[in-house]
């Protein structure tokens, strides 16, 4: 389907009816200048030629009026002239009104955006990724992944949100349209089935939505990585039946990062090192053990019974809904006798931590400071849903905040950015605590404290020098390369976390005796200034060369002269 | 009774009648040929052309691309009649290309017809 004639199709259609009452006006004009009989500078009777007819009504009729023309008209001709000028001008004015109005017209405007879009999307040459909605979420997701330059296709169906997008200004540009989501053609004319469409991310609260898209775009292209959000098991079944690797439920990591942090905390430092988290244990990043009580038995607090369930630690739960309290009580905040009763019931005065994961902020904050009132030294870990209220939660203390939106985000840039991340995370996760506080050590005191991620692949366009000194046959091993460039006896602060190779075969935190080879994919963790020395090594023979020999490679004039 | 493919209908043929009566007679000779026909047939085919405007089906592209093939043609007779007659003042126009291009677009037309009445005859309404 192509916009750009349907947008001639509606003005074409518009314009009928003008386009006859103006033929017709200057039919009717013309005629009559042919057949009323004038009067030449002679005296002599004459009639206007046609050419003479059409000359005239023309100017007449577009109001331009040049005069009599070619002899001053008599008064029959000049009736006629007053008549042709009504009937010509308002023919005029019909058509110039219909073209204003086709100007404001909601459903052309509609039909320019899409053909616009669409050409956008045609033009885009580098790898891009589709992004359905336009919320806190996708907005944080869209930031972050402009930052790195990646490009982006968002569809949203409100226009209001897409106007919003558009005052935004990201750079690169963000390429979006108001339309519905769920139309297979909707998801073809962002570009799903072209090449360089490298991923689609569907985050809607709608499961039903989220799985519904990710088979349309499975059967559209079954190339692209799809990251789909789903908060249900049943959901997350399905779409692991469609072979949906990247499945975002927010409870499930919340759930996940829980029992690390609890189980072990080194882990969990490394998982939270891959979300910027810096390499060290800051106040109150520990989460104690011991009792824990929960109030709030949603879909967070289940997933957080099972997180304690498999750290062996005791918990006892408050089942609170958010809008049956609201609807009983009559307001959002908690801790009236009725309530503190409650809390002591669940036992909070011998408990450890407090966890309030009810959907209203304000009942998960009253909670929190109701329960520090009653036991003082309680952990106080709360949910936050609206942004909002962030500054009230940060004056109001409290330990530890989750904030699924953010968390949402923050995984979704992580999958879309650094795909390899997602598959080091899953290998955390069979890992013990002795093994986490290992790679954590050889990371601080090796790389640094606060490092960044990136990835590289061994290719003709990211790595050209090394691409072809392998292609020659050469072996390079990972000591070879990781040597810094400014003396090649240092070791670069560099981590390699994993290699992919051609055969999507992952090898976890390679030693130095890895053998580099074409296409392999490295997830790396290191400071700002290695990543540059190491893409620049990987790029340029000349580098290349002095860190595998430690020798400099000559060049031209000078090189002739010393070898003379 | 469909108002529309009257109108269109008869817009349709007209074209073609009038383009006819413009054409037939003496080719060379230019008293045979009237330019108030040659006027009207312009304004019929123009009328026709915008009456197809708009069909987005096979056969309306390609009733609309005989209508213009028409109409460039007729417009182009009238200009080389206008511009012979004023520009170079010659006594006798250049009847012989006026008659020749209107016998052309009287062929776009014969076609645009046919493709009218069969469409006609294909519909079962």
């Amino acid at each position: 389907m192509n916009h750009n004639s349907n947008i001639l199709w509606i003005i074409v259609r518009r314009m009928r009816t003008p386009l006859i009452v103006i033929i017709v006006t200057f039919t009717i004009s013309i005629i009559g200048m042919v057949l009323i009989p004038g009067v030449d500078a002679n005296g002599k009777p004459y009639h206007m030629s046609f050419f003479d007819a059409v000359y005239f009504v023309t100017f007449m009729a577009s109001t331009i009026g040049f005069g009599e023309i070619p002899y001053e008209f008599t008064y029959a001709q000049r009736f006629w002239v007053l008549f042709s000028i009504y009937i010509s001008v308002i023919g005029w004015f019909y058509a110039i009104g219909t073209i204003v109005s086709l100007i404001q017209d909601k459903k052309l405007a509609a039909e320019i955006a899409l053909a616009r879009f669409q050409k956008k999307v045609d033009d885009l040459k580098e790898p891009f990724i589709i992004i359905l909605g336009y919320n806190y979420v996708t907005k944080e997701l869209i930031r972050k992944l402009s930052l790195s330059d990646k490009r982006i296709v968002v569809i949203d169906k409100d226009q209001d949100k897409i106007d919003e997008l558009e005052l935004e200004n990201f750079m690169p540009e963000v390429y979006s349209i108001a339309a519905d989501v769920e139309r297979p053609e909707v998801l073809k004319l962002a570009g799903i089935k072209k090449r360089n469409c490298k991923a689609l991310v569907t985050l809607f609260n709608n499961d039903f939505k989220n799985t519904k898209i990710a088979l349309l775009a499975r059967l559209l292209n079954d190339r692209i990585n799809l990251i789909v959000k789903s908060t249900t098991q049943a959901q997350t079944e399905h779409l692991q039946n469609l072979g949906i690797k990247n499945i975002i439920d927010p409870f499930k990591i919340i759930a996940n990062r829980f029992y690390l942090a609890i189980s072990s905390p080194s882990l969990w430092l490394l998982k939270m090192m891959l979300f910027e988290h810096e390499l060290y244990f800051k106040d109150k990043d520990r989460l104690p053990k011991g009792k824990y009580v929960i109030c709030g038995y949603g879909r967070m607090g289940k997933a957080l019974e099972y997180s304690l369930k498999k750290a062996n630690l005791p918990c006892s739960f408050i089942d609170l809904k958010s809008a049956h309290f609201k609807d009983k009580k009559n307001s959002a905040i908690f801790g009236d006798a009725e309530d503190i009763e409650l809390l002591k019931k669940a036992g909070i005065e011998d408990a450890t931590a407090i966890v309030a994961a009810t959907k209203d902020d304000l009942i998960n904050l009253t909670i929190l400071l109701t329960a520090k009132n009653l036991n003082p030294d309680i952990y106080t870990i709360g949910r936050e849903n609206t942004l909002d209220d962030l500054t009230i939660f940060q004056s109001a203390k409290i330990d530890r905040v989750y904030m699924l939106e953010d968390i949402i985000s923050d995984y979704v840039h992580k999958v879309v950015a650094l795909p390899l991340s997602a598959r080091f995370l899953e290998f955390l996760h069979k890992q013990n605590e002795e093994w986490g506080t290992k790679v954590l050590d050889d990371i601080r005191h090796n790389v640094t404290y606060n490092p960044i991620y990136f990835e590289i692949k061994i290719s003709r366009t990211q790595t050209f020098a090394i691409y072809y000194y392998l292609k020659e046959g050469h072996e390079i091993r990972l000591r070879d390369i990781l040597r810094s460039l400014k003396n090649r006896e240092e070791r670069a602060k560099i981590k390699v976390l994993l290699v992919k190779n051609r055969k999507e075969q992952i090898t976890y935190l390679p030693d130095d005796d890895y053998c580099v080879k074409v296409s392999d994919s490295f997830l790396i963790a290191s400071t700002e200034e290695a990543k540059e020395d190491f893409i620049t090594i990987l790029n340029n023979a000349n580098e290349l060369n002095y860190i595998l020999t430690g020798r400099d490679l000559r060049f031209g004039l000078l090189k002739r002269i010393l070898d003379e | 009774m469909n108002t529309q493919k009257v109108i269109a209908g008869f817009f349709i043929i007209m074209a073609m009648t009038l383009n006819f009566g413009f054409f037939y007679g003496d080719i060379s000779d230019i008293t045979q040929h009237n330019p108030y026909e040659l006027f009207a047939a312009i304004v019929i085919n123009l009328i026709a052309t915008v009456l197809k405007l708009g069909d987005k089906t096979q056969l309306g592209s390609v009733l609309l691309a005989t209508s213009l093939v028409a109409d460039i043609q007729l417009i182009a007779a009238s200009i080389i009649w206008g511009v012979s007659l004023y520009v170079f003042k010659a006594d006798v126009a250049a009847v012989n290309e006026i008659v020749s291009l209107s016998g052309g677009a009287l062929m776009a037309n014969f076609v645009s017809v046919i493709l009218f009445v069969g469409d006609t005859i294909k519909s079962r309404r």
